[in-house]
């Protein structure tokens, strides 16, 4: 797949939200966000709701759970980042499974910051626009139905199966619409009235 | 009675861009014999200094010799972005401080460094802007084989073409490299209106000279049709270039020009330099002790203000002065207000360069 030109800006104003217990190891986190001008806050044990609407999510992988995120394991609505202090692989299991987009190891100094911001926007929005695309293939594939019973149905006025499809996909075109969506219309028409000149 | 506290010099004093580590070095020793002839001041500061003579791999080593082997914890030094990303770690493991006197391309925040020159908020952004509106907006980009070169055309690309301009061409040497011929007849085939020049040393110097040939060559190739733009050309290079860089178009914090600052230095590399020096000793002024402290520590928020550090991004408010190469010396033709170091750009790449903000200096 190829990436867009990563884009360097837009950081400034963005939210952050670290849900890590208070520790002196966050200072240097929290100041480096703060020098590259996101506006960050803390949270522990449990994200506020208002954590929503934040730009990006850092977040324990050391003593983090489920529980803790207002939204379903890998459904998160923004890109998360890992704190990783353990490497134990149930520790990066779990990690990967709350939808990690990129990490960052313990302890954590200013170096690795800007570029996990960058890598998990991203791979956040590569994975965003993927499902999109996915859930977009996945309504074609449910309309395989559709399209056998529209090309059906033409046969069943005389054409070959050939010719049925070339039909389907002339109607498609002279409506501009996709092919599933003339198969829709096709076997929408009510039978045996069936007008087959768009 | 002074305390007398060690400080680590760290600077080339031969190799391919040993004129501006010069610089820096003598701003940071006027500043010192300042400071010593200071009754006001309870310091003075005693320089330790190791001499990379021009070689990336003999930062690190001399870096922590300096932090070993004496009590110095505050480094100047450095003018190229890849030493100074050499000399972090080292700092990072003795709690040293590097004080940083040289333009640099941003997208860098180190607790360990205080960036006292231009990042492209405050040298690039506003003299594209500036530009574009008298040359156009047809550009060739150039640069040394290093970061520096890199992120500045990558930055400049970026500014290009969101104005709707375009890049004819882009090329690098690497540093030392003193055969413009390839670029040179890239430029004369693509014809561009100006070139944004991100050499530094002998290439530069090189490239300059090839560059006023082909202008006696071809009228296009002129200062008033065609010029070069740096970012980091500064006096203390012009003697050595001579009059293949007049028409030379540079944006920075200072020049030694008429309508300066005030400042008597002869470079913004030694302003920043000397300017350094300075603000460590007001930091440690009546603070005994406090010189073994790293940087953050003695950063609180009033000390920071005096110092004139930024406190969240150790960078410094400065004006953006743009000037060209006449007769041997820069003449000055703008200068805006002081301008806050922004170098993630927070504040988005809107060029920060319109009337209201500057003005013309007669």
């Amino acid at each position: 797949m190829k990436r867009q030109r990563l884009r360097s800006q837009n950081l400034g104003g963005a939210r952050a939200i670290i849900l890590h217990r208070p520790h002196p190891g966050l200072q240097a986190l929290e100041r480096q966000l703060a020098a590259i001008g996101l506006v960050v806050e803390q949270a522990w044990p449990d994200l506020p709701a208002s954590a929503v609407a934040a730009d990006f999510t850092f977040f324990d992988a050391d003593d983090g759970h489920d529980s803790q995120f207002p939204w379903l394991p890998g459904q998160a609505p923004m890109p998360m980042i890992a704190l990783i202090g353990s490497e134990a692989p149930g520790r990066i299991e779990w990690t990967l499974n709350a939808g990690a987009d990129a990490q960052l190891l313990k302890p954590i100094g200013d170096a690795g910051v800007f570029s996990a911001l960058l890598t998990a926007r991203a791979a956040f929005e590569a994975r965003k626009s993927l499902m999109a695309e996915i859930e977009e293939l996945r309504r074609r594939l449910e309309q395989r139905q559709t399209v056998v019973r529209a090309v059906a149905a033409l046969m069943g006025m005389g054409k070959t199966e050939d010719e049925a499809y070339a039909q389907l996909r002339g109607m498609a075109m002279a409506w501009r619409v996709s092919f599933e969506a003339a198969a829709e219309r096709v076997v929408a028409m009510p039978r045996p009235g069936l007008s087959l000149r768009p | 009675m002074k305390r007398q506290i060690s400080i680590g010099l760290l600077y080339s004093r031969t190799g391919s861009y040993r004129l501006i580590s010069l610089a820096c070095r003598s701003g940071v020793l006027a500043a010192m014999a300042e400071i010593e002839g200071d009754p006001a001041l309870d310091l003075r500061f005693h320089a330790v200094e190791r001499d990379p003579g021009g070689n990336l791999d003999r930062y690190a080593p001399l870096c922590d010799e300096i932090l070993r082997q004496s009590p110095a914890r505050h480094i100047f030094g450095c003018v190229t972005s890849s030493s100074r990303k050499e000399v972090i770690p080292t700092l990072d493991r003795a709690g040293g401080t590097l004080w940083y006197a040289a333009p640099y391309e941003g997208f860098e925040a180190s607790d360990r460094v205080v960036y006292t020159h231009a990042c492209p908020n405050q040298h690039l952004l506003p003299l594209l802007g500036w530009c574009f509106a008298r040359f156009g907006r047809r550009a060739y980009l150039t640069g040394s084989n290093y970061i520096w070169g890199w992120e500045m055309n990558r930055l400049a690309r970026e500014v290009i073409t969101d104005a709707g301009g375009a890049v004819l061409g882009e090329r690098y040497l690497p540093v030392g490299e003193t055969d413009p011929t390839r670029l040179i007849d890239e430029i004369r085939a693509t014809r561009p209106g100006f070139i944004l020049n991100n050499l530094i040393g002998d290439s530069q110097y090189a490239f300059l000279r090839a560059y006023a040939a082909l202008g006696r060559e071809d009228p296009h190739f002129r200062p008033e049709t065609c010029p070069i733009l740096s970012c980091n050309l500064t006096e203390c290079e012009l003697a050595e270039i001579g009059a293949d860089a007049e028409g030379l178009i540079a944006a920075g914090p200072h020049f030694d020009a008429e309508g300066g600052s005030g400042c008597t230095a002869r470079s913004s590399f030694e302003a920043a330099a000397h300017a350094s020096v300075w603000m460590l000793a007001r930091l440690l002024a009546d603070r005994p002790g406090a010189e073994s402290l790293p940087i953050s520590a003695m950063l609180d928020e009033s000390a920071a203000d005096r110092a004139g550090i930024d406190r969240r991004t150790h960078h410094r408010s400065l004006p953006v002065l743009i000037a060209q190469v006449r007769n041997g010396g820069f003449r000055l033709l703008h200068r805006s207000v002081p301008v806050a170091g922004d170098p993630y750009l927070a504040q988005g790449r809107a060029i920060p360069f319109h009337p209201q903000q500057l003005r013309a200096v007669p």
